[in-house]
């Protein structure tokens, strides 16, 4: 930011670092991304990379995919992978592919940190937007959190995901809504949830729109978010479109995107979901279904509301709630979240419990492998062991995205009165 | 073996290639064949024929054919059934091949296959569900369980045994279920008895008694139903009912009274006496039970009441396969026909007599050092299988695991092609792309060379099985190893069964070996050689604990409305500095409790007081 | 929920607070020691009982004996002729035997290399089939040539023979019986049940040409002993601590107790009034054996793989004989046989004081969590603490008011690069000597741990100079050390306490003074009592104490750990080196410190 080619220089070092210390990793230890890949923390059953290889064989031997119980990830991956040499034999080009989406990821992060808008929107500046970490640290933090590095060497197709939301959001801060709209819509084709980031994106995109030479009045919001919301059914369309083509029936909708509506395969995972829908009676299944989704989905309106003024943190705080409640979670989830987190700094002194936090997320990444296999291996524990885990990181990261919150209100509340810096306050 | 095949192929084409021969004497035969087996086994396999001509089957009018079963198959629409109740698993390293080629033998459990007349598939699947519902009424078998995820259409694996009109080729439908955790008991046996013209009363059916059969080290018991059209004269609908079992002499001549191997008493202990440290205290056991002497009535507990009046009188009741030089004595009135192979000898009955039969252990077999060899030389020697298979589990915990088939081809010239056909439950999820075929010895997957053809239906959750057929080959004097992984999913507490830490059952494999002689590249059409099933295993899944459904949801919609809760309070409240509104903090708190106990004093002051003012 | 922590947050603001936490770590490990000690009491142990209806144990009758007694004494005459023949004529002609009982046979060769030593050995084991079974379930009967002491058991072989000869001839088994005997107790059954679960390295150990089902469970017979028995001891640690199901124990228990009327022992407790003093050792010597999570006997290698075993031990002298030794096992066979589902009623976490009493890991698991929190409340409470730094002296002159809102200005940053970095570093230096002691070979062993020893002195002076001369590091950076490394203690234990609830507290209890330790700028006298506690606590320094106390010498033990990391997995070492010895520097580190600045304030706070 300061000084361009300092900092283009340690990014690229950055970079570069990052790749090869995945690289390293991939080759110096073979049995480490199969081993990664087993991890229920890391591969749910919507993105397991094992599961898109039997996907891939299948579809390479005319079977179809979807007639399975086995494949629940978009059709669009199996041109995508077979076009790659196939893993079985030259698995170097999918290490790559996977290390060359971490930095694509991370170098929108780059241009988000830059881009000061977490500090200083549109509508709303922080007074203490200077204290702040430029993109460099922010890509840093993304690229050497062990939970990205960890999703990167575990290769679930969640990745993906995660590099098409932050090219949205990276997209929309530097003004070009159309492409952003492009990209949020293939991460919600590639895994439904992101469709709900869509009303904070097109306040964001709104907001930071580069108005064309000589029109100085923004268009009327309405306007803007119809035209953009066709632009988002336009380009899902033809996803679908060309997926019936390929596939050559619809079945993959219901195989894709029913799953995670319905959640009929039940294998465990860091979320809340599982373990509830195993012991819930039958009769009930649906209705709390339904109630579920609800809940996740309830978010979108308060926060964006509420906090209009910074659609970003929204985006955030969605991002964070979406890593609890999601129906197949995984830390790949919250390795996204926890990468847009450090753009809020300047609001980390108003944070009240980052050190519990930190502390019980700590606690779980240790305890949750242990009682996992407590569970499944030694046999000696049940399923409550990892059930209570999961149940603990859940309050772990709503316990921050709760604090995150409070930190950017009361940032904002800050603005109205300047004498309240520093004090003791409370909310009735 | 050879001969003992040979043998009864004869006796069998003496029955379908001449039906008008067979018919005009009887429509019905019986035969039970007895060989003795190394590690002193006696294989019994009891056969009864039966047949009616389609137009009489049509028009009702049952002879020797069931009329229970066939109504039935009038109902469902069957054309051919094929029905196993099986129990143990064959040791073909002693025991050699299977008798009928494997033709009559099933897995662990109950085993249906039929081909149905149906236009289309529903049609099928509706006339299977009543098949196998009205078959679960008849033999008192769980067949009803038989659901569409235990259900599959194999395509190579099958063909029908009976001549099937061309035209009627296109809407038959192949279905095959398997119930591998069904436990085959009396229950089974005595509808199965009934089905037989003289049910169990008179003839070799007699022999056939519950404890005997299913204190069997292995037995299977066959129903298979075909129509067999001869080139000249009309079809006829052939019955068929197998038993085969495997006894263990020492243990079936135990007599009923006291069936607990008490140790024997001391001087009763066939010892070893050529041992140094031999002493009336010390023996090393020399009770090596090999050909020692059995008879029918020790064997079976019972001997042969005559014969069954309406068997075909051409075909002797009993055979024994033992070499010639064995001596047998039989009851006076029957007689004996050697056969010309000289490794079998059949015997003729009188229709009223009992039979007894009675096998002395050959002379020389006690003192001879090996026995082994000895036992080998008293018996007809066991033909080699064309193929030995073996399956297990590999790896352990309850969330992925593999399965691997070992497959050893003895023969040392020739290559041995067969399909491999597995019915998983859908809780299983194979993953087909680590399928692999391996030679022992050799490193590298040969997967192409080995495996020829795969036919693969996935699992659906809930709704189907997995269904893997897999044609493959195996070349001479050597061992391949079959491996794929999968991934064992967890189920809806309410799906898993009352003993849900015993595992789940899964099916035997079925092994196809197909002829060699036509080198047709396609499976269709083939003839097949020899089948045989694998063992069944066990498949233990992650349990939940099925105590904890109201915690379960307590607990998780706690969390919920704590974060819920958390972001709802601070996105609606507003900020106020601390010491605006009410103060809550550990003084206050003190101090609201120090005025409280002051009122409280005060209060009970003034009472006190109130009490003084009265007095 | 923010609202109630809000509550405490108002509380974290007073002062007073601050002052607390040393004295509630004090009050952790206390009440976690003494919870230890009520253990044994009535109140709070338990009598066993079988949970699982299935196994009926000692509800049947036993026939083994009579004539059997003939057979067994030929055996042993067998076996006495084996005695110093090698591993491959004893198993040749242990086919020899069993193959004329008609079972199958199968044998498998494996070699493990370990502290520079080749142990490897030669399997040989039977298969009883299920008369009327599949093979989708069994059993196992084993008896190792050697037990973990070395001596022959040759009545344990006599035995299985006989018992194979008599299982044979029943016709009610419906698991598979598998006949192992092992050339030692450790390396042998271990390779056997690897390759049972393909979870071998085929390089060492070769598959099993033989297989059957599930195994369901495991019994050991060590039976090494001449003359006739009075009691049996039943030994039950698995590898790094784990236990078999105690319904096992009980049924192995009620029917040697029960049925035979022969005395149980346990954990070596020859004699046991079930009085407090005698539970509490058996307590801790069973806690010793769990905390070191070593292989006690042929059964050890199986229960990781989630199959139940225990080893049975005849000892004393009375008259009960090879035949009422055998009728155990039968008993405990035919309840294994009885059972439907693979065993998980019952509980695997307690502790047995008595063959007849235990407690569930939910009465002792709060004694090793305590004694783990006091790490993490030591570590949050520093955490503040590092947070209010600058506002001492102003506390000390304004009132408490002011004070509460200090905390909030900008000036406490926590710088925490330096101390991540470091705790950090000291992590990943642990590698060095967890990969030093388990690959040297035997004979370098106990100088290179002398030398280590005395660098492990040295370490902390030198790394404490290296920091003050370059970083040097301000109190509050010291601070943060201690509570990065307490956080990390604490939660590693935490979580070792699920895995090995033994080992958890061993090392919890030896790591506590850390929690108190803190720099002395001022007070050499202190700094140096500090150093020498800390020296006295140290790793290397327990361990020497430890092997003076049982007179074993450091090689032995050093090669003992190799073999059982290189064999069987045993993770103590890494709990050792990467958990205990990293905190254990951090802690030597900061007492000998010299935080630069605001030495007056600290002395202050130091008082």
């Amino acid at each position: 930011m300061d000084d361009g080619k300092v900092t283009l220089g340690r990014t690229a070092g950055l970079y570069i670092g990052a790749a090869v210390l995945r690289l390293s990793l991939f080759t110096l230890f073979p049995g480490l991304p199969d081993l990664l890949t087993g991890r229920v923390e890391i591969s749910t059953p919507v993105t397991s990379f094992k599961r898109l290889q039997e996907g891939l064989f299948l579809y390479n031997h005319n079977v179809s995919p979807y007639d399975g119980g086995v494949y629940h990830q978009a059709p669009l991956f199996l041109p995508l992978f077979s076009l790659l040499p196939s893993f079985a034999t030259l698995p170097i080009f999918t290490f790559i592919l996977y290390i060359a989406v971490d930095l694509l990821s991370a170098n929108a992060l780059f241009k988000i940190a830059n881009s000061g808008e977490a500090g200083s929107s549109a509508l709303f500046t922080s007074p203490r937007r200077d204290k702040r970490w430029s993109g460099p640290v922010v890509a840093a933090v993304f690229l050497f959190n062990p939970f990205t590095i960890a999703t990167c060497i575990g290769r679930p197709t969640s990745v993906f995901t995660t590099c098409a939301i932050l090219h949205a959001i990276a997209k929309a801060v530097a003004g070009a809504p159309f492409t952003a709209m492009v990209a949020l819509s293939f991460a919600a084709y590639l895994s439904m949830y992101p469709l709900l980031l869509l009303p904070p994106l097109l306040l964001l995109a709104y907001d930071r729109q580069r108005l064309p030479k000589g029109i100085t009045a923004k268009p009327s919001g309405l306007t803007f978010a119809a035209s953009h919301l066709l632009v988002v059914v336009g380009v899902l369309s033809a996803l679908f479109g060309m997926s019936y083509l390929m596939t050559g029936s619809w079945e993959f909708l219901p195989s894709t995107y029913g799953i995670q509506l319905t959640l009929s395969d039940l294998t465990p995972n860091v979320g809340l979901w599982w373990y509830f829908f195993i012991e819930m009676f039958d009769s009930f299944r649906s209705f709390f279904l339904a109630v579920f989704w609800l809940h996740l989905s309830a978010y979108v309106g308060g926060l964006t509301v509420r906090i209009r003024r910074q659609p970003l943190a929204v985006i955030t705080l969605l991002l964070g709630i979406f890593t609890i409640f999601k129906p197949y979670p995984s830390i790949s989830d919250s390795s996204l979240f926890l990468a847009l987190v450090p753009l809020y700094r300047h609001v980390f002194p108003l944070m009240r419990y980052t050190f519990l936090v930190a502390a019980i997320i700590l606690y779980t990444v240790f305890l949750g492998p242990a009682f996992y296999h407590l569970w499944i291996y030694a046999g000696s524990g049940n399923a409550n062991f990892f059930y209570a885990i999961t149940l603990v990181w859940g309050l772990g990261l709503s316990l921050l995205v709760c604090d995150l919150t409070f930190a950017v209100l009361r940032d904002e509340w800050e603005v109205e009165r300047p004498e309240m810096v520093g004090k003791e306050i409370r909310q009735i | 073996m050879r001969q003992f095949f040979s043998f009864l192929l004869f006796s069998l084409l003496s029955i379908c290639v001449h039906p008008r021969a067979a018919s005009a004497s009887s429509d019905y035969h019986e035969q039970l064949v007895l060989r003795p087996l190394p590690l002193s086994a006696l294989l019994a396999s009891f056969n009864f024929r039966s047949n009616t001509t389609l137009s009489a089957f049509e028009a009702h009018n049952f002879r020797f054919f069931p009329r229970s079963l066939g109504q039935i198959l009038q109902h469902a629409g069957t054309r051919e059934l094929h029905l196993r109740f099986s129990l143990g698993r064959w040791d073909a390293e002693s025991w050699g091949a299977r008798p009928w080629d494997g033709a009559r033998e099933g897995g662990t459990g109950v085993e249906l296959w039929a081909w149905l007349d149906a236009e289309t598939d529903e049609e099928a699947d509706h006339k299977w569900l009543t098949l196998t519902n009205a078959l679960s009424g008849l033999f008192c078998a769980s067949l009803n369980f038989i659901d569409s995820t235990r259900t599959t259409r194999p395509v190579m694996s099958f063909q029908p045994e009976g001549d099937h009109p061309n035209s009627t080729e296109t809407n038959t439908h192949l279905l095959y279920g398997v119930l591998p955790h069904e436990v085959v008991c009396t229950e089974n046996l005595t509808p199965f008895l009934k089905l037989l013209p003289c049910k169990g009363k008179a003839g070799i059916a007699t022999l056939l008694d519950g404890h005997k059969l299913f204190d069997a080290s292995w037995q299977s018991m066959a129903i298979d139903i075909r129509p067999v059209c001869p080139a000249d004269g009309e079809c006829v609908l052939e019955i068929e009912q197998t038993i085969d079992m495997v006894l263990d002499i020492e243990r079936s001549k135990r007599p009923r009274g006291n069936p607990i191997p008490r140790p024997p008493p001391g001087h009763e202990l066939k010892c070893d006496t050529s041992k140094p440290y031999h002493a009336d205290d010390t023996c090393f056991p020399a009770d090596y039970s090999a050909n020692q002497e059995w008879s029918l009535s020790q064997i079976f507990g019972r001997t042969i009441k005559g014969t069954c009046p309406l068997t075909d009188p051409n075909t002797p009741p009993v055979c024994l396969q033992v070499p010639e030089s064995r001596s047998v004595f039989i009851s006076n009135g029957s007689l004996e026909k050697k056969n010309a192979d000289g490794a079998s000898r059949c015997y003729e009955i009188e229709p009223e007599a009992e039979f007894e039969m009675i096998l002395p252990a050959p002379s020389d077999a006690a003192q001879t050092e090996n026995k082994a060899q000895a036992e080998l030389q008293d018996l007809v020697k066991p033909e080699t299988p064309l193929l030995y298979a073996e399956r297990s589990f590999t790896g352990h915990g309850q969330e992925r695991g593999g399965v691997q088939t070992i497959l050893r081809n003895p023969s040392p010239d020739r290559e041995v092609e067969f399909i491999y056909m597995e019915s998983l439950p859908w809780f299983m999820r194979i993953y087909l792309h680590t399928i692999e075929a391996r030679i022992e010895g050799q490193s590298g997957k040969q997967r192409d060379s080995l495996i020829q053809e795969v036919y693969y239906r996935p699992a659906v959750d809930r709704a189907r099985g997995t269904q893997l057929e897999v044609r493959m080959r195996v070349p001479p004097a050597s061992t391949v190893f079959l491996t794929y992984d999968f991934e064992k999913s967890i189920l809806r507490y309410t799906e898993y069964p009352p003993d849900a830490n015993r595992g789940f059952d899964v099916a035997a494999a079925v092994i196809t070996i197909l002829n060699s002689t036509d080198s047709v590249s396609s499976s269709s059409g083939r003839s097949v050689a020899y089948a045989l099933r694998t063992t069944s295993l066990l498949c233990s899944l992650p349990t939940p604990d099925f105590s904890m459904p109201y915690n379960v949801i307590i607990f998780t919609s706690t969390a919920i409305a704590l974060a819920f809760g958390g972001m709802f309070n601070i996105l609606v409240r507003r900020f106020v500095a601390a010491d605006e509104g009410p103060e809550v903090s550990l003084g206050g708190l003190k101090g609201r409790l120090m005025d409280k106990l002051g009122k409280l004093l005060a209060l009970f002051k003034s009472k006190g007081g109130g009490i003084k003012k009265t007095e | 929920m923010p609202r109630l922590l809000s509550g405490a947050l108002r509380l974290r603001r007073d002062p007073r607070i601050l002052k607390l936490p040393p004295y509630l770590s004090v009050l952790c490990i206390l009440v976690g020691v003494v919870w230890l000690f009520l253990l044994p009491l009535d109140e709070y142990s338990r009598r066993t009982y079988i949970s699982e209806n299935a196994l009926l144990p000692g509800q049947v009758h036993t026939y083994f004996g009579g004539s059997d007694q003939n057979v067994f004494r030929a055996y042993k005459h067998e076996v006495n002729a084996l005695v110093d023949k090698s591993n491959i004529e004893v198993n040749d002609k242990l086919e020899s035997i069993v193959k004329g009982l008609g079972l199958k046979v199968g044998r498998q060769n494996f070699t493990y290399h370990s502290a520079g030593n080749v142990y490897s050995g030669e399997n040989a084991y039977a298969i009883l089939k299920a008369p009327r079974g599949d093979a989708t379930e069994a059993i196992v009967l084993v008896a190792a040539w050697k037990n973990v002491k070395g001596e022959l058991n040759r009545n344990g072989v006599a035995l299985l023979l006989t018992l194979a000869r008599y299982f044979k001839r029943w016709s009610l088994w419906s698991k598979d019986i598998v006949f192992l005997v092992t050339p030692d107790s450790i390396a042998g059954p271990q390779a056997w049940v690897d390759a049972y679960h393909d979870a071998h390295d085929s390089a060492r150990v070769d598959s099993l040409p033989l297989k059957s089902g599930a195994l369901q469970g495991a019994i050991a017979i060590d039976y090494t002993q001449e003359s006739r028995f009075e009691s049996v001891h039943v030994v039950y640690d698995g590898v790094n601590g784990q236990l078999p199901n105690l319904d096992l124990i009980n049924s192995v228990v009620n029917i040697a107790g029960g049925q035979m009327g022969m005395g149980v022992a346990i954990q070596e407790m020859w004699r046991h009034n079930n009085q407090y003093p005698d539970r509490l050792r058996t307590m801790l010597r069973g806690m010793l054996k769990q905390g070191l999570g070593l292989a006690s006997g042929p059964h050890s290698s199986f229960i990781p793989y989630h199959v139940d075993a225990v080893t049975i031990q005849p000892f004393g002298e009375g008259w009960q004989d090879e035949m009422a030794m055998g009728r155990v096992v039968e008993g405990t066979f035919r309840s294994l046989n009885n059972l439907l589902e693979h065993l998980h009623q019952s509980f695997f976490f307690y502790l047995l004081m008595q063959r007849e009493r235990f407690v569930s890991i939910g009465t002792y698991l709060p004694s090793a969590m305590l004694v783990a929190a006091n790490f993490t409340i030591m570590a949050i409470a520093l955490w503040v603490k590092s947070g209010h730094q600058p506002s001492e002296e102003v506390s000390k002159a304004v009132e408490s008011k002011t004070a509460e809102e200090n905390p909030r200005n900008p000036a406490v940053e926590r710088d925490l690069f330096l101390p991540l970095g470091f705790v950090t570093g000291c992590q990943f230096l642990s590698v060095v000597p967890l990969y030093l002691f388990n690959h040297a070979p035997e004979t370098i062993l106990t100088p290179l741990f002398t030398v280590f020893a005395v660098l492990n002195m040295a370490l902390p002076h030198v790394l404490s100079h290296f920091l003050t001369r370059y970083y040097t590091p301000t109190a509050q950076q010291y601070q943060l050390i201690r509570s990065f490394s307490l956080l990390l203690l604490g939660m590693f234990l935490s979580s070792l306490a699920t895995l090995n609830f033994s080992l958890a507290l061993l090392v919890g209890l030896l790591t506590s003074p850390l929690t108190f330790m803190q720099p002395w700028p001022q007070s050499p006298v202190m700094r140096t009592a500090c150093a020498v506690l800390l020296n006295a606590v140290a790793p290397t320094a327990v361990l020497v104490a430890s092997a003076a106390y049982w007179q074993l010498e450091i090689g032995a033990i050093l090669r003992e750990a190799a073999f059982a990391w290189d064999v069987y997995d045993m993770y103590s070492p890494v709990v050792v080196w990467c958990v205990w010895w990293p905190a254990w520097l951090a802690g030597s580190v900061t007492v000998l410190g010299k935080p630069a600045g605001r030495r007056s304030r600290l002395k202050a706070k130091a008082t």
